[in-house]
């Protein structure tokens, strides 16, 4: 249901961070992090890295899907080139909000955070976001390890995110 | 702020400090020092106490290396293994140790009342069964020969601690079997609880939270707490896990689904005042094997009889108790022993008097008793009691000759007896036949079926009665655990699981797949990742879902995922994360309370921090994750006001962020690194009114506040320094404020290619 994506330099420095919600079945693409535990997200995204500096190792691919859980939360990565990490944080409904909204299609990616098809969703968003994140970082006065703060960028991230996810 | 002040001169704190809540509004007239022994457990290191009797070799004090570099999983279960008391391993083997019930005759009573012992000879024996003096030599079913140092028993109470499967009267007394089965139609609904042995969760919580209160009145903040540098041991718990850990295996509950607390053997004793002695043994033996007192049918009634003769030093004539003991030798055979004590109470101020510890395996209700009684008391009385070194000497040769001559031989003998018989029936192909025929009702092999033909064992009755193939195998498994035979002991679980699943006898199975697993994971052999996961995984799975779900018996669910937590993490490797895996299952399932609940959080710190790294930059280490659960431990702790854990919690994540390979931790991580000050800063503010409401008398107890908060600003101003967090130069600006961490900073100025790909 909420997502919450960043990526991350070589130095555990977040370069880019965004939150959102789900834009399938009606959702309104706003997140729904509950705010007293809102730097959980971080803590548990800065925690997952562990995970990925292992896993990065064990596989050719750029996408390593789905790389670690924390309670309710899924995360998923995608290692550039340039050893800069995407990760994105999946938080599936609350119990007592899916319940109020089982109507709706227990197949929806949102619901279902280690099916294929969200790997695959998440992927294509993954994807995306990588080539967009080249464009960006193509400009000649970007550093490595430097905050991007490209509102363009984040539109797009953004337009990921709804087109995917 | 109203404070009172002890004889002693120390100030402890009453009401109108942030630490005062309902419980700290009784007077404090007691003295703190002697207040202290009550709770020695967690105040000093485990290593370091010296009062047992039992004289520990000063090689159980250091911890050592133990588990530091093996090469594969298998961890060498050599003796020594675990030596520091406070161990997870070490405490696994010394909780599961044959039990012996002791059941005395009044005259005995009165003599060790005399003696200063209000419980009996149990009370005076049970510290030193501990640990049994010397080398103890067991073979195992192939007849090797292995020798412990550091076996124990647990002595006690004849009939105490009994936790029926149904609701049945209360009294012990077991019904004639046809009368029973007309009781026992139900099965397991709900267990009565006997409140006297351990297996309940809340008492053991109680307990460690009593120790936790304590520390943080009688230490405001002490300064090796405080200490940053300090970091995350590995090797040795904290002593409030430890505690919490030894709590919940102490005193386990004489229940049908796991014999361990069922009496290995049992001492019978009567006193040199006895008038008729030889009579007295018998009706005290009658007792045990026929009548009220009998145990219940699901305890094997053929354990052994030890007789023992309590010999007054003082006012008895010892050739009368020899000649006596001979007597009863004739009559009742080898397994006799004459117990020579002075009868008049030993004072600390007498020249060859020792101080009498209280046994570590002391169940948590007792202990939570204890604490009570103390707490209303006006004056406080001392618990240490002291008794003649002579004594002492006396009764560990005593438990030794019992150990090694009686209780060992019995058991291998009969380990070995029930395997040929009974389990050996059910190994190889035939006998897995027969276990199916028996299941489809073609089989002979049940003997106490008392329901119709092709009813389990355990249908009617709720429970196996002992004579049972599955309660003798059950026992067979559980004696083969006591005597450290992994090996039998696992095939045996292994069988029974699938024989438990078959007759629905959910406790049983769950017991069953628990012990499985811990055998399996204690024996010393490389597990792949692969049998880890079908196996291991498996039978954890089962059991915890059996106890939780099948049973709601939360203490077993508990039990079984901590040890499984411990013994995993031992392993080392991808173990680890496994062992992670479990310790985040229980706290999803908020069984344990909120006091357990903080220690695990702690204790999978622990655990993810004892995951070693490779090569240079340290891939496969979890330190992130360490540091955050160390994080989150510190948030529980302050949460609930225990201010001394949570601030050692804290440094424990700073240290362990500090050592990152980049060094700036979490910071960039604004939220994060947010939530961390708060912490910090909510910490130093309670600490820091603690310390100044204490009119402290030591700097030593203020100075290390104020490095803290120091430490505190150096990070706020970190932090608003990086204006730009994102940028390279805001790195290498925020460096020069840690002297350690510029040497890495310019690594990777200099241009190491690699670094970016670290």
């Amino acid at each position: 249901m909420s997502y919450y994506f960043a990526i991350v330099g070589t130095q555990d420095n977040p370069l880019f961070e965004h939150e959102f919600g789900t834009s399938k079945q009606g959702g309104d693409g706003m997140s729904r992090f509950n705010e007293a535990a809102r730097h959980m997200n971080q803590f548990i995204l800065h925690s997952s890295l562990d995970i990925v500096e292992e896993v990065q190792w064990g596989t050719g691919h750029m996408y390593l899907r789905h790389v670690d859980k924390f309670f309710n939360n899924f995360i998923s990565c995608y290692i550039t080139a340039g050893n800069t990490k995407f990760l994105l944080l999946h938080q599936p409904m609350t119990p007592n909000s899916a319940a109020a909204a089982s109507s709706r299609a227990s197949t929806s990616i949102a619901a279902n955070p280690t099916s294929p098809q969200t790997e695959e969703a998440v992927r294509n968003f993954f994807v995306e976001v990588y080539e967009n994140w080249v464009k960006t970082i193509m400009n000649p006065f970007y550093r490595v390890n430097m905050e991007v703060r490209s509102p363009v960028f984040r539109q797009r991230v953004a337009a990921a995110g709804r087109k995917y996810l | 702020m109203t404070r009172l002040s002890s004889p002693e001169g120390q100030i402890l704190l009453a009401e109108g400090t942030p630490l005062a809540r309902s419980e700290i509004t009784l007077p404090y007239r007691r003295s703190a020092p002697s207040a202290a022994s009550l709770y020695a457990s967690t105040l000093s290191p485990p290593g370091s106490r010296s009062q047992s009797p039992i004289g520990r070799p000063a090689s159980r004090i250091a911890s050592g290396s133990v588990f530091g570099g093996f090469a594969s999983n298998a961890h060498a279960l050599v003796d020594g293994v675990g030596d520091s008391p406070g161990d997870p391993l070490n405490l696994i083997l010394k909780a599961f140790v044959p039990h012996v019930a002791v059941y005395t005759s009044e005259d005995t009573d009165l003599l060790l009342r005399e003696k200063g012992f209000e419980l009996g000879l149990w009370e005076i024996l049970r510290p030193f069964g501990d640990r049994v003096a010397g080398k103890v030599i067991i073979r195992d079913s192939n007849g090797l020969s292995r020798t412990y140092e550091d076996y124990s028993v647990h002595f006690v109470r004849y009939g105490e601690g009994i936790e029926h499967p149904e609701p049945m009267n209360s009294n012990i007394k077991s019904p004639t079997q046809s009368e029973k089965v007309a009781d026992a139609s139900e099965k397991d609904t709900g267990s009565q609880r006997n409140r006297r042995r351990g297996g309940n969760g809340a008492d053991v919580e109680a307990v460690v939270e009593r120790h936790l209160t304590y520390a943080e009145e009688s230490f405001g903040i002490s300064p090796q707490l405080m200490d940053p540098k300090q970091g995350l041991d590995t090797e040795t718990p904290s002593p409030y896990y430890s505690l919490y850990l030894r709590r919940l295996l102490s005193g386990l509950p004489l229940v049908p689904h796991e014999t361990f607390a069922h009496p290995v053997a049992c001492v019978i004793a009567i006193s040199s005042r006895n008038p008729s002695p030889i009579e007295t043994l018998r009706r005290l033996y009658n007792d045990t094997s026929a009548g009220e007192k009998r145990l219940p049918s699901w305890v094997d009634s053929e354990y052994l009889r030890y007789y023992v003769l309590v010999h007054d030093e003082e006012k008895d004539d010892i050739t009368k108790s020899m000649s006596l003991f001979e007597q009863m030798k004739r009559n009742l055979g080898l397994h006799c022993h004459l117990l020579r004590i002075r009868g008049t109470q030993s004072a600390a101020t007498d020249d060859d008097s020792i101080p009498l510890s209280t046994s570590e395996w002391m169940s948590a209700a007792e202990e939570l008793a204890n604490l009570r009684k103390h707490d209303s008391q006006e004056d406080f009385e001392d618990p240490t009691r002291y008794i003649y070194e002579s004594d002492a000497t006396a009764i560990r040769t005593f438990i030794r000759e019992m150990v090694t001559q009686s209780i060992i031989p019995t058991m291998e003998r009969h380990v070995s007896v029930w395997n040929d018989q009974v389990a050996s029936k059910r190994k190889g192909v035939t006998g897995r036949i027969m276990g199916l025929t028996r299941r489809w009702g073609f089989g002979t092999t049940s003997k106490s079926s008392s329901g119709g033909p092709g009813s389990s064992n355990y249908d009617s009755l709720g429970f196996y009665r002992q004579d049972a193939p599955e309660a003798i195998m059950r026992k067979l498994a559980d004696y083969c655990f006591m005597l450290r035979d992994w090996k039998l002991a696992c095939s045996t679980y292994d069988i029974l699981r699938s024989d438990f699943h078959g007759d629905k006898a959910w406790k049983y199975h769950a017991a069953a797949n628990e012990m499985a697993a811990l055998s399996l994971l204690i024996m010393p052999q490389t597990l792949s990742s692969k049998t880890r996961a079908e196996t291991i995984d498996t039978m954890f799975d089962a059991a915890f879902y059996s106890y939780l779900t099948r049973c709601t018996a939360p203490y077993g669910a508990i039990r079984c995922l901590i040890l499984g937590l411990e013994l995993l993490r031992l392993r080392g490797g991808s173990s680890v994360d496994e062992a992670a895996k479990w310790g985040i299952r229980l706290l999803e399932s908020r069984i344990a309370g909120p006091i357990g609940d903080a220690l695990i959080k702690e204790r999978l710190a622990v655990c993810y921090a004892s995951k070693k790294s490779m090569g240079t930059h340290a891939w496969g280490a979890r330190r992130r994750k360490s540091a955050m659960w160390s994080t989150l431990g510190a948030e529980t702790w302050l949460t609930q006001a225990k201010y001394i854990q949570a601030q050692r919690c804290l440094n424990e994540a700073r240290k362990m962020y500090g050592d990152l390979p980049n060094d700036q931790g979490i910071d960039h991580f604004a939220e994060a690194s947010a939530f961390m000050l708060e912490i910090g800063r909510q910490l130093n503010q309670h600490l820091q009114s603690n310390d100044q409401g204490e009119n402290s008398t030591d700097d030593e107890a203020s100075e290390p506040v104020d490095e803290e908060s120091e430490v505190m600003n150096e990070r706020g101003r970190r932090i608003s320094t990086l204006g730009l967090p994102g940028a390279t130069a805001a790195t290498l600006e925020a460096a020069p404020l840690r002297s350690q961490t510029t040497d890495e900073d310019d690594d990777v100025d200099s241009g190491k290619p690699n670094d970016d790909f670290g």
